[in-house]
């Protein structure tokens, strides 16, 4: 029911900045391209939460499906709907102001943003808490809640047009490597490291649907940035 | 036979030997520094070492684990450590090899040279066994030779090598899923540390995956890190 609800708000919220933005004479940055991504970067998230729930329960693979879907898919496809100017009109001015003064804007740094990603990704895995975020719903919320914060953090900085080239794929190489010591943990390993999934074909699994969905959301971006690049070469190899 | 007796692929040993020559030949007039003496040397001894020691009987006569390390060595790591060995005047007198040749080349030299009949034939005869290990040696030169060669940028180098380590990590996956083994030289073979022939060949896996993961993260490092020198260097001549 949280989920639904803070999707319906968010869906308020990008709605009402799509139309003031399209009567401000600007449905350029407004287009329906954005409001594809946002359709399906929202509908991921009841997907992953809610639909995938019951067997992620019971399925390590599914359980780490649900994470990358909305701590990676899902916020590169929110922040790909409302980046740019649109992203000043979703919040209400009132509360964007106070907001851009406060500390907070210093975690919109590639540094600070990364060391974040991967602490989160490091700890939310330690078998330990792993078990205690299974066993208490307000751990497994908040553990679900800060993968989509800081994946909506650093997809804000792979995004960015502002940032160079290099300073993307950086982050991007960064994070690909930081996924690559998990998933070799998960797949490197021939016993269960979390007592609530004793299969080890399933963890095993787990590793590479991080390592494919990595590939495939920072494989992109990746390619994305450097197909510009790529044409001169082109030219000269020919 | 003994795990720590000797076996010998003597083409590579005298090939090695040649190729040592040639390199002490060519830097008669154009004096390498040490550290391409080095690395070159340590190429050398990687393929001849890996081809000729109890490696090889192990590799041969018992565990697939032992195999793709050979493998991983003598395709991944020394290619690269003797190209790196060389001047840039013995490069220059090298042909030119497009990247775009030289990656789907590698592709299937990796995959074919592991496909189950060709691997099971090698196994068991030794001629074809050197075919094999010759044709690893010379995709792993081809797919380093571009990006040795300087001729790929920054951006290239990073396509290149992203589509190379999407493109082989299928083959470390499938040793590392599979619970039968794919090789049936394999199943006959005397088993060594208690490795069943299944877990032999998922260990091999692993083996593949990790080499590979850290040998192409590194290079994938290496060319990030000059992608931001790029665009530093850049940024401060305009605002020059």
């Amino acid at each position: 029911m949280t989920i639904v609800a803070l999707c319906v708000v968010a869906t308020i919220l990008f709605a009402q900045a799509v139309v003031r933005l399209r009567r401000r004479g600007r449905p350029d940055l407004a287009d329906w391209s954005r409001i594809a991504f946002f359709a399906a970067g929202i509908a991921l998230m009841p997907v992953a939460l809610i639909v995938l729930d019951e067997q992620a329960d019971s399925n390590l693979a599914v359980h780490m499906t649900q994470h990358v879907l909305i701590g990676d898919l899902a916020a590169a496809l929110l922040v790909l709907s409302v980046r740019g100017p649109l992203a000043l009109f979703v919040l209400p001015a009132p509360v964007l102001r106070p907001l851009a003064r406060t500390p907070l804007r210093k975690l919109v740094r590639p540094k600070v943003a990364y060391a974040l990603w991967a602490a989160n990704l490091g700890i939310w895995h330690v078998p330990w808490l792993y078990d205690v975020a299974l066993r208490h719903q307000w751990v497994h919320y908040t553990e679900h809640a800060l993968w989509t914060t800081f994946g909506l953090l650093a997809w804000t900085i792979l995004l960015d047009d502002r940032r160079t080239v290099g300073q993307r794929v950086a982050l991007a190489a960064a994070m690909f490597a930081s996924g690559q010591v998990l998933t070799d943990v998960l797949v490197f390993t021939f016993h269960p490291l979390y007592p609530a999934y004793p299969s080890v074909r399933q963890q095993q699994l787990a590793g590479v649907v991080m390592m494919a969905e990595q590939v495939v959301t920072l494989g992109a971006l990746t390619f994305a940035l450097l197909r510009p690049r790529l044409r001169p070469f082109r030219a000269v190899a020919a | 036979m003994s795990v720590t007796s000797f076996t010998f692929e003597w083409f590579f040993l005298g090939a090695a030997v040649v190729a040592a020559a040639g390199y002490v030949w060519f830097a008669r007039n154009d004096r390498p520094e040490p550290w391409r003496i080095a690395l070159f040397a340590v190429g050398l001894i990687l393929i001849a070492g890996a081809l000729n020691s109890p490696l090889e009987t192990i590799a041969v006569k018992r565990l697939l684990l032992i195999h793709l390390l050979q493998n991983a060595l003598i395709a991944d790591i020394a290619p690269l450590l003797l190209l790196l060995g060389l001047t840039p005047t013995m490069r220059a007198s090298l042909p030119r090899v497009r990247a775009r040749y030289a990656l789907p080349a590698w592709l299937i030299a990796w995959y074919g040279t592991h496909a189950t009949n060709f691997y099971d034939w090698a196994l068991r005869d030794s001629w074809p066994l050197n075919i094999e290990h010759a044709i690893l040696i010379c995709a792993g030169l081809l797919f380093w030779w571009p990006l040795v060669s300087g001729r790929l940028s920054p951006p290239a180098a990073l396509a290149y090598l992203g589509a190379a380590f999407v493109g082989s990590s299928f083959l470390g996956l499938a040793f590392i899923f599979s619970t039968r083994p794919i090789y049936s030289y394999y199943e006959h073979t005397p088993r060594l540390w208690g490795l069943s022939p299944a877990r032999d060949q998922n260990l091999g896996g692993i083996l593949m995956n990790g080499e590979q993961t850290l040998v192409f993260l590194l290079a994938i490092g290496f060319y990030v890190w000059r992608l931001l020198n790029e665009e530093h260097a850049a940024g401060a001549s305009t605002q020059s």
